[in-house]
């Protein structure tokens, strides 16, 4: 039994949502939006580079902020090694550094949830455009 | 081999070590770099398709508009602090 079309897009769709959320802009990249995927990867990447340089790593944490930690990880799986890598070692963090390097972390973050729900209605929008036709 | 060495060195040190920020009015521009990413990566999934000079455009008025609001958000919050913490007090004595 061969799978129904609502299966296959339903399956793209969430190909398309895991690679947005592997890398920041590579979901918008598989529905060959470069620009747009160009302009989103760097600039998340580079909002959430500079939340780790003005904090350090210590400001993801997954365990004394976890609010915080579930808005980090939109960002990437790669997050939470780097929480694990945060949890193990000893990387002192706190007053103004850590608010505005969680805040900048987080923020990207919530930036890349947008980035992966505007990729997934792009590609529902793409899908119903192909079977209309 | 040991420039390489002493690169991945110097990375590692950048990210496990906070800056030296100080709390003061001063830490507040912090604030424009983020405004700055919001605005961008927001119209980046919002315009039909980006033009250079187009998509900058819009990216500096949005980037504008935050400002203004966050700016008159400000006052309105320095203006109730004002009137609860110095003027309340001397018209109940």
């Amino acid at each position: 039994m061969t799978p129904s079309w609502k299966d296959n897009h339903a399956l793209f769709l969430i190909i398309v949502g895991l690679l947005a959320w592997l890398v920041p802009g590579a979901g918008h990249f598989a529905l060959n939006q470069r620009r747009r995927a160009a302009v989103i990867c760097v600039m998340i990447l580079l909002t959430f580079l500079v939340g780790l340089y003005v904090g350090s790593v210590g400001v993801i944490d997954p365990v004394g902020a976890k609010p915080w930690y579930a808005a980090q990880v939109m960002n990437s799986p790669v997050v939470v090694l780097l929480g694990r890598i945060s949890t193990a070692g000893d990387y002192p963090v706190y007053a103004r550094p850590n608010e505005i390097g969680q805040i900048y972390t987080s923020i990207a973050g919530l930036l890349n949830l947008l980035c992966i729900v505007n990729a997934i209605y792009l590609a529902h929008l793409q899908g119903v455009e192909g079977t209309d036709d | 081999m040991t420039e390489m060495t002493a690169l991945i060195g110097i990375v590692e040190a950048s990210f496990s070590r906070p800056m030296p920020i100080d709390t003061n009015p001063a830490s507040m521009l912090w604030l424009l770099p983020l405004v700055a990413s919001i605005a961008v990566v927001y119209k980046a999934t919002k315009v039909r398709a980006i033009e250079p000079r187009a998509f900058a455009k819009d990216c500096v008025i949005l980037f504008g508009s935050i400002m203004v609001f966050i700016i008159v958000a400000a006052l309105i919050l320095y203006l109730v602090a004002w009137v609860v913490a110095e003027q309340l007090p001397k018209i109940f004595g």
